[in-house]
């Protein structure tokens, strides 16, 4: 059945494909419950914040998104947050304050992170691992790599770098600015012929090595994203923090895999999107907020929380397969 | 289907344009391939022809660098070249066709036609106009033959099965590749999109390109091939010129003797309607069937025909309860039925044998015993395994089939194609049906499994099974079945019994449009 | 025992089925190796006391990962990461029950496991009838239950093992070895003749290798998944008991540190991911090895970094051998 050419029937009949809608829906209902009860959320000041909380794991989430969309999974991205973490801090330390250290520093830590995904690239697309026991395994040695390099949380981060995350450019956040950004990325990104090759990896990958195309050379490259993405996060968090912790990013791997999953991205490959990772998310964070905000008793928050985010994975997943048919 | 021959074609000047010589290779236990070779000219159609099992395919697959040769030489142009992987293959200017294998179910066909080659813009980004006139341009090709909805921003998963072969044949054309290897590039096409396609290769030869044609359809051969090249058994028997063979020497070439597949001993059919009627089909509509009825007796073995995907999978699997039905009634000795699953179809003694083995049959890695007493663990609810007792079902079957295994443990896979078929059918001759629905069973397996097979179905049609047959291969149903139903867009537009039998007459009816 | 066990993969990387014959036969030589070199790093390592204790640690993990064993064989990307949920919510619930009581014993270990079976089956329902892909549905499932122990556990102490129970788990039973040596050897039973003797068995083989053509054989498809999901929690929450009667008490996250190790004990085990082949065997091997190996690294007194680094390291050897997928050429 084509697609009709013009108009507003165009635009919907090309929106219901899109799988990141019920994830924009969800937002919506969850952003306006929450400033239902928290009225203060509508306020620049306190959205920035939120956004803040947020930006680790929107950042996160759109790196596992290309690993997803080839058709694999970086369970290993919270141990290369906390390795990018902690190593980033040691160089800031030994590098002083000046702007050439922390520069430095933010290039090494960007490298750490591209490095262990390669690696799990390698793992999994040379060597033929299985992803999700392989970079499990990788997450163990990346994790220890970490321990290693800073035994214990500590470390300070350099003031004019974590003032100047926490401060405002032209008015506006600097979070708010690096999450444009991101998302500017993630646009322009869609329309590369590397992302529409990548799609194709992640949709029918024999189909895609019979068309001729790189298939172990992209599936290394998309390992490579997420480890990049993963030490963005990172140096987010350090700003964050303004510390080091070599156990800093342990919850985010399976946060992130949430994010993406809600926001559309099938866990098979080829489908979705870093878009709707990124809306997936922010709407975990404002379901905690929620549940914090709601005053629910200490007890039943946990449970109220992964009951919510249970059902919303389950549409997140119904979502996917409407798109693919 | 009436193709124009071609006038002949001169034979090329200067020297081969790709020698495949003396390529072998195995896949752990089993031997695809023992000598292939192939010559092939500059600016000439050459069709390869073999059963199943002959190593035709892999012989193409080693010259699109999907599948490494344990030995042999590739010569192009007169140089030796060793394609490492399909990207290889793709840059030395070779281009194959794959059935269905490379499309992107999840992309448009535009997107499926320029994978790999996207149009670029700025550098990094797709030009998604470029890509779309690209695909305008290719699909115009095929312009009026296509169908609605073959268009640049359809999901390939939305085509249907014809349009997807479209799709694929102009993914290879559109790489421009100077030799092209079309391995049953017209299965799913109808007369009309095939009758374009040879247009188009004829266009393409005269262009210089040389192309390898494999099809399953002698006249197709002889309309449009230069030379022939027949291989049995993983090794490349003979080639020859089209205009100086005949169909006999082919079939000769690729059996081995010049021995006829024996047919089933069947009786008339006017004997037929006195026997019992057993299954009852009144005004089935499932899917593409539109209203089927007819009645299947005791002991008959009933041939479904016509073109593929007119409705004949889709009844078989819908009576075995693997499809649910939209309306109609089914009885089988006066009892009505409504089977929602396949196991309250085998309850009621139904027993579906599809063609498709590697999505619907074989456990692969599983051993020989598992596929076997697959349908005899659910037909015998037993909750526990007494091994002796369900390998006794399944053996004489087994002998009778004449597989050749090296015991029940074997993984199956390490089995030739046609053996997992024998595997595959024993499994369910093993629960003794009484409704036995084929599915174009034979597909894949070699002219002698199919005898014995066939020799299995007139025993169980004299023991009174109700036989139901579809076949892709028309000679297949000439001989074996008893009465022909063909089917047209989901009806039955004619039924062929006796004398009628021909397949002249089962090809005419098979364009017969359906009476209103 | 089984055809399964034997059943050699026509499509393993050329390297492992030269030099391997089977998973298991390899881990235990590797685990002989370690106890050698365990014994040579710290004299008494392998002394037969050790061992005991170390095969009392792993037959814990190898009961838990039994349910785990049948799903990922169940294939179509079967996984269960609620194990370790499961596992501290059967120890919570049988603590509850038992509290210190022998003659609770018996009601514990009836009640926790078909409890934990039915809130299995719910995981099951969302892969099986809702298609919602298990690695998802049991990290969402993981994170209920985790905020259900919350719940219960404010409501209720986390309660004690029965003496009676943990002495005869601990303590020597018969011919000198503890009872959880027997229970372990019990579940080997069971599972050796559930996977290769049953009808059931044989289907979750054929499901996970080919779920369209089993549906075609008769299998009910779907039920059979809930079933898998089931049993999975039903053995992490038995395992939840026996965890508890190993230490005698238990806190809420107890079983958070069975859930990684469960995955990669049955795929060391030579059990893959994509299902269709493997078996309990495997996973027995797996438990055992991971525990030595882990067991190991503390008696070489490395720092944490290096327990990790090394032991994330071998597990990537190990995948070597056994977590390979096919090549896509041929």
């Amino acid at each position: 059945m084509s697609r009709p050419a013009v108009g507003g029937a165009a635009v919907l009949s090309s929106l219901r494909r899109q799988t990141w809608v019920l994830a924009a829906i969800v937002f919506v209902v969850l952003f306006a419950v929450n400033a239902i009860l928290q009225p203060r959320l509508l306020e620049p000041a306190v959205m920035t914040t939120t956004l803040q909380t947020a930006l680790p794991l929107i950042l996160i989430a759109i790196g596992q998104t290309y690993v997803v969309l080839a058709g694999d999974i970086d369970l290993s991205v919270g141990s290369i947050v906390s390795l990018v973490n902690v190593s980033v801090v040691t160089l800031f330390m030994a590098w002083g304050d000046g702007p050439l250290g922390i520069l430095g520093a933010m290039a090494a830590g960007i490298a750490i992170g591209v490095a262990c995904g390669v690696a799990n690239g390698i793992a999994v697309a040379v060597l033929r691992f299985q992803p999700i026991v392989a970079t499990f395994a990788t997450a163990i040695v990346i994790a220890g790599i970490a321990l290693w390099v800073l035994p214990q949380a500590g470390g300070q981060a350099p003031t004019p770098y974590w003032r100047t995350y926490m401060g405002g450019l032209a008015g506006i956040g600097v979070v708010v600015w690096i999450t444009l950004a991101a998302l500017a990325f993630v646009l322009v990104f869609q329309r590369s012929r590397f992302y529409a090759q990548l799609m194709a990896v992640g949709g029918q990958r024999q189909a895609a090595y019979q068309s001729g195309l790189p298939v172990m050379g992209h599936r290394i490259r998309a390992y490579a994203l997420s480890g990049l993405f993963a030490g963005l996060t990172a140096l987010c968090l350090t700003a964050e923090t303004a510390s080091g912790d070599p156990l800093s990013g342990q919850a985010l791997t399976l946060q992130s895999v949430t994010a993406v999953v809600l926001g559309g991205t099938a866990l098979a490959g080829g489908i979705g999107g870093a878009v709707g990772s990124m809306i997936g998310a922010v709407v975990l964070i404002l379901i905690r907020n929620l549940i914090f905000f709601a005053r629910l008793p200490f007890e039943v928050q946990a449970l109220v929380e992964g009951l919510i985010i249970l059902a919303v994975l389950a549409g997140g997943v119904l979502m996917t397969r409407r798109a693919a048919r | 289907m009436a193709m124009t021959n071609p006038s002949p074609s001169p034979r090329p000047a200067g020297g081969a344009s790709l020698q495949v010589r003396e390529a072998t290779k195995r896949f752990g236990h089993v031997v695809a391939l023992s000598r292939g070779d192939l010559p092939l000219a500059n600016g000439e159609v050459h069709a390869l022809v073999g059963s199943n099992g002959c190593g035709k395919s892999t012989l193409c697959k080693i010259i699109a660098g999907s599948v490494r040769p344990d030995s042999g030489t590739i010569t192009l142009d007169g140089e030796t070249v060793h394609f490492a992987s399909p990207h290889d293959a793709e840059a030395a200017g070779v281009g194959i066709f794959y059935q269905e294998l490379s499309l992107i179910p999840q992309r448009t066909v535009a997107q499926n036609l320029s994978l790999g080659r996207e149009p670029r813009r700025g550098g990094f980004l797709v030009d998604r106009k470029a890509e779309r006139q690209r695909a305008e341009a290719l699909l115009a090709l095929f312009e009026g033959v296509g169908g609605a909805g073959l268009t640049p921003h359809a999901l390939v998963a939305d085509l249907t099965v014809d349009q997807r072969q479209i799709v694929e044949i102009l993914k290879v054309v559109a790489a421009e590749p100077r030799i092209m290897i079309f391995d049953e590039a017209t299965a799913a096409l109808d007369r009309d999109q095939t009758a374009v396609f040879f247009d188009l290769l004829r266009k393409w030869k005269g262009e210089g390109h040389s192309i390898v044609f494999i099809t399953h359809r002698m006249d197709e051969i002889f309309a449009i091939a230069d030379r022939i090249t027949v291989m049995r058994d993983g090794v490349s028997v003979m080639t020859l010129d089209a205009e100086a063979t005949s169909r006999e020497e082919i079939v000769a070439g690729m059996v081995g003797e010049t021995g006829q597949v024996r047919s089933a001993a069947h009786r008339t059919s006017g004997e037929m309607a006195a026997g019992e009627s057993a299954l009852e089909i009144t005004d089935l509509r499932v899917g593409r069937v539109d209203g089927v009825t007819f009645t299947a007796h005791r002991g008959e073995i009933v041939g479904l025909g016509g073109l593929q995907g007119q409705g004949q999978s889709t009844l078989l699997r819908a009576l075995f309860g693997a499809l649910p039905w939209r309306d109609g009634r089914v009885s089988l000795d006066g009892v009505a039925l409504r089977h929602r699953t396949p196991s309250a179809a085998m309850a009621h003694g139904f027993a579906y044998i599809s063609g498709d083995r590697r999505r619907d049959g074989v456990f692969d890695i599983r051993p020989i015993f598992e596929n076997a007493v697959a349908a005899s663990l659910t037909a015998g609810r037993q909750p526990i395994v007494l091994r002796n007792r369900l390998i006794a079902q399944v053996s004489p079957v087994i002998d009778r089939l004449k597989l050749r295994f090296a015991g029940y443990g074997q993984p199956v896979g390490e089995l030739s194609g046609g053996n997992q078929q024998k595997v595959v059918v024993a499994r369910w001759l093993g629960i003794r049906p009484r409704v036995l629905l084929l599915d174009d069973p034979t597909k894949g397996i070699d002219l002698g499994a199919k005898a014995d097979l066939y020799e299995e179905l007139a025993r169980l049609s004299a023991e009174g099974t109700v036989i139901l047959l579809y076949s892709s291969e028309d000679a297949e149903l000439l001989s074996v079945a008893d009465r022909i139903l063909v089917f047209n867009s989901g009806r039955i537009v004619r039924t062929l019994s006796g004398e009628e039998k021909t397949s002249h007459a089962l090809t005419g009816a098979a364009f017969d449009t359906a009476a209103t | 025992m089984s055809a399964s066990a034997e059943t050699r993969d026509a499509r393993t990387a050329p390297l492992a089925s030269r030099v391997v014959r089977s998973p298991h036969v390899v881990a235990l030589v590797i685990v002989v190796v370690l106890l050698a070199l365990g014994e040579a790093l710290s004299p008494g390592f392998a002394s037969p006391q050790q061992i005991m204790a170390l095969l009392v640690v792993a037959a814990l993990l190898g009961i838990i990962a039994a349910g785990q064993t049948m799903v990922i064989i169940g294939g179509r990307e079967g996984i269960d990461l609620s194990v370790g949920a499961m596992v501290s919510l059967g120890a919570l619930i049988a603590g509850n029950i038992m509290d210190g009581q022998n003659a609770a014993i018996a009601q514990a270990l009836v009640l926790v496991p078909v409890a934990t079976f039915m809130v299995g089956l719910l995981n099951g329902v969302g892969v099986a009838f809702l298609r919602i892909p298990p690695l998802v549905m049991t990290l969402g499932m993981a994170g209920v239950i985790q905020g259900g122990l919350v719940v219960l556990s404010r409501g209720v102490p986390s309660g004690r093992s029965a003496p009676g129970f943990s002495g005869f788990l601990n303590d020597a039973f018969l011919f000198g070895l503890p009872g959880m040596l027997y229970v372990w050897l019990l579940v080997t039973i069971v599972m050796g003749l559930v996977l290769a003797r049953t009808r059931f068995g044989l289907r979750v083989y054929a499901i996970g290798t080919n779920e369209q053509a089993a549906r075609l054989t008769g299998a009910p498809v779907r039920l059979l998944r809930v079933l898998l999901f089931g049993l999975s929690g039903g053995f992490a929450g038995f395992g939840g008991v026996l965890v508890l009667g190993y230490t005698g008490t238990s806190f809420i996250s107890v079983g958070d540190q069975y859930m990684l190790p469960s995955i990669i004990a049955v795929v060391i085990g030579g059990t893959a991911l994509s299902g269709g082949r493997g078996g309990y065997l495997g996973t027995v091997a797996g438990a055992i090895l991971l525990t030595v190996l882990q067991s190991i690294l503390i008696t070489l007194a490395l720092p944490e970094f290096g327990r990790q680094m090394i032991f994330g390291a071998t597990l990537l050897v190990l995948l070597l051998f056994y977590g390979r997928e096919r090549r896509l050429q041929a």
